[in-house]
């Protein structure tokens, strides 16, 4: 049996498995999204929450740097109304009102390939991944060591040691490809996972978005 | 049980040829050539039921009618045939079989694949281990046996590289440039269809039991379980140098491209990753495979990133320069001492430190090996390209080498030589330097960079 999670509740289970996530909630209307917002600090980001949504950016469906109440509600609106222009007939469940990530973008994926079982990837994240294609796999488990290396084979990490771009920490990002790597490892029901982006600014990294594809194993 | 019998299976007292023939258009004509022509030490026992002479030997009707013990069955009868002679090898209790017979599971026709999965079940019968089906054979170069149908791979120098490949073509291509390259090999082979040995059973064998190999070169296509052998060469990561050479990079795995992640998830880059993470270091064409085989088997190891080129000319010394920078290696700096006798031996009409440019040193041979000498010796090199390419007046350089390198001892540090003449000028020379006293020629400048920074990866991957 498949089951696809996605945004919060996606989060929330990565967030039970340990790994740090940005602060989100899932609203549906424009009062819940200001009560939401002024939970957390500004700025805040929007976001479109369908199961027929898969590129929110491309679609219109996300805001961010959202500094104000008033922005707040002023991105509601436009989400909803893209949203239903765009996609007619197509389910929404909301909104999601979550705090905005700084940082480095990142992506981080797992599957379970046919060939090799399960294969961990990681790369430089954000709108443009997939056009750059700056990613590097590893078979789970995955060592610190193999962490290390993944880091430095991206073509992301020269900038990712400048000093320039804002200090990351790299260590941490190897921790959490090898927690990550444990999470697939206990998890074999986790056929696709895709966090995309995880922002890293110094020893912070937190993901932002997921989806998570699991298929219930026969117990054989 | 089966891997044990890898070693008979390899190193066989005697052989059997099933399909041996005088009849040129019969594979089994090949292999005879092979086993006779390639001056195999052990006994040969050609098998064909119509009996009589096969090349000038005494044919058998059937296995079970030699006398004799079998340790190796070179089969290359047609596949409905090759069930009943896997039987046959069984009760003969033949130690390994070379299933040469194609037509298997890699044709379309799926009655190939049963015809393979059939074999492999009688195999299993009697743990007997069989290397193919769909092979052009192997051979065992350090052992003395060519059980393939190609002869003039007994024209392979004996060395340390045992090539290990999926495809029998590759290994052609790669034989030929073995030789034109003077490579020492230990084995050669084509797994095929691999019915009971395939890469993990080999990795365990040349690692384990095969003393002649010092450094294994795999061709891979592509594998149901590369787990299998990835696996196996993380559990022996570091005993003996692996590399590989991956093809079919441009393919997009059927899994690939169902989800958002998997879209940038070619098989490729799997692969790329997984050998990494099992200390195979992987190359990216022929050429850079057969260089890197080669120093790895008859260089030193190296101990670090520090690089010095030597060259005759500056032209083809920037080249190396360049290369060595790619590879992401580092300039050795001289020591004083170095420096002083760089500069005692070369005027400075041109550059005298690293890359060093010996042009002013052309008459003088001696001169430019004192300067290798002293170079290798410096604390803070760890490796050396030394460059020479003809010209009238530095005729002599390759012969004072080979003088000079017969009462030498062996550098400890890797030194790649490239020495590029027409055809008949340095041959002789190059011949008897290559491979000798921590030595090793490569065809040029560039390629003598690749695969200095190849040793430095390879060192670093066991880690």
């Amino acid at each position: 049996m498949e089951r696809l999670l996605l945004g919060a509740d996606a989060l929330a289970f990565l967030e039970r498995e340990g790994l740090r996530v940005l602060a989100c909630r899932l609203v549906g209307d424009e009062d819940e999204a200001v009560s939401a917002a002024s939970k957390m600090e500004f700025p805040v980001a929007l976001k479109v929450c369908s199961p027929d949504v898969i590129h929110k950016t491309e679609t219109g469906g996300i805001r961010v740097c959202l500094k104000s109440e008033t922005e707040v509600r002023q991105a509601f609106r436009e989400i909803v109304e893209v949203f239903r222009s765009g996609s007619p007939g197509k389910r929404l469940d909301g909104v999601m009102v979550q705090q905005q990530g700084r940082g480095f973008e990142l992506i981080v994926g797992a599957r379970n390939d046919r060939q090799f079982g399960p294969v961990l990837m990681f790369g430089w994240g954000g709108i443009h991944a997939e056009a750059i294609g700056d990613v590097t796999f590893r078979l789970v488990p995955v060592t610190t060591r193999d962490a290390r290396e993944m880091v430095r084979e991206l073509r992301v990490y020269e900038a990712l040691k400048n000093p320039r771009s804002g200090t990351v920490d790299l260590p941490s990002i190897e921790d959490f490809l090898v927690q990550v790597s444990g999470l697939i490892e206990k998890h074999a029901e986790i056929e696709e996972m895709d966090l995309n982006p995880v922002f890293a600014a110094g020893s912070e990294i937190e993901v932002c978005d997921a989806r998570i594809r699991t298929v219930l194993v026969n117990e054989e | 049980m089966m891997n044990a019998k890898l070693k008979y299976l390899f190193c066989p007292e005697s052989v059997a040829v099933v399909g041996a023939s005088n009849g040129f258009d019969k594979l089994g004509y090949h292999v005879m050539k092979s086993l006779v022509e390639g001056g195999y030490g052990g006994r040969i026992f050609p098998v064909n039921p119509k009996g009589g002479q096969i090349w000038g030997r005494q044919s058998y009707q059937a296995l079970s009618a030699i006398p004799e013990a079998v340790d190796l069955a070179a089969i290359t009868v047609p596949g409905p045939f090759v069930p009943e002679i896997v039987h046959q090898c069984g009760r003969k209790m033949v130690k390994g079989a070379v299933l040469i017979t194609a037509g298997f599971r890699e044709i379309e026709d799926p009655k190939g694949a049963a015809l393979q999965e059939e074999v492999r079940k009688i195999a299993r019968l009697y743990e007997l281990p069989i290397v193919g089906p769909n092979t052009f054979g192997f051979v065992n170069r350090t052992f003395g046996v060519n059980a393939s149908f190609t002869p003039e791979f007994s024209r392979l120098e004996k060395g340390g590289v045992a090539l290990i490949s999926q495809s029998g073509g590759f290994c052609h291509l790669c034989g030929f440039m073995a030789m034109e390259q003077r490579m020492g090999v230990s084995k050669l082979m084509s797994l095929g269809n691999h019915v009971n040995v395939g890469f993990p059973e080999m990795l365990r064998h040349l690692v384990e039991e095969d003393d002649d190999t010092r450094v294994i070169a795999l061709y891979i296509e592509g594998l149901d379980h590369p787990r299998d052998l990835l696996d196996t060469a993380k559990s022996l990561k570091g005993k003996k140098p692996i590399i590989a050479y991956k093809a079919g990079r441009n393919e997009r795995g059927d899994s690939a491209s169902r989800f958002h992640t998997g879209v940038m998830a070619g098989d490729y880059q799997i692969w790329k990753g997984a050998l990494r993470q099992a200390g195979i270091l992987e190359v990216s064409s022929p050429e850079e495979f057969i260089d890197t085989a080669k120093v790895l088997d008859k260089c030193p190891p190296i101990k670090g990133p520090r690089i010095a080129v030597l060259s005759g000319q500056a032209g083809p010394g920037l080249i190396a320069a360049d290369a060595v920078e790619n590879a992401g290696l580092q300039f050795a700096r001289f020591s004083a001492r170095t420096q002083e006798t760089i500069n005692r031996l070369l005027s400075p009409m041109a550059m005298r430190t690293n890359p060093v440019d010996m042009g002013p040193a052309w008459y003088s041979p001696e001169d430019m090996l004192d300067i290798l000498k002293a170079v290798v010796e410096d604390e803070g090199t760890d490796g050396v390209i030394f460059l020479n390419v003809f010209a009238s007046a530095n005729v002599h350089m390759a012969k004072a080498m080979a003088e000079r390198m017969k009462g030498a001892a062996p550098f400890t540090k890797p030194v790649v030589v490239v020495f590029s003449a027409p055809r008949g000028i340095w041959d002789a020379e190059i011949v008897e330097i290559d491979g000798k006293k921590g030595i090793s020629i490569v065809p040029t400048p560039d390629r003598a960079g690749v695969v200095m920074g190849n040793l430095w990866k390879e060192n670093l991957l066991p880690g």
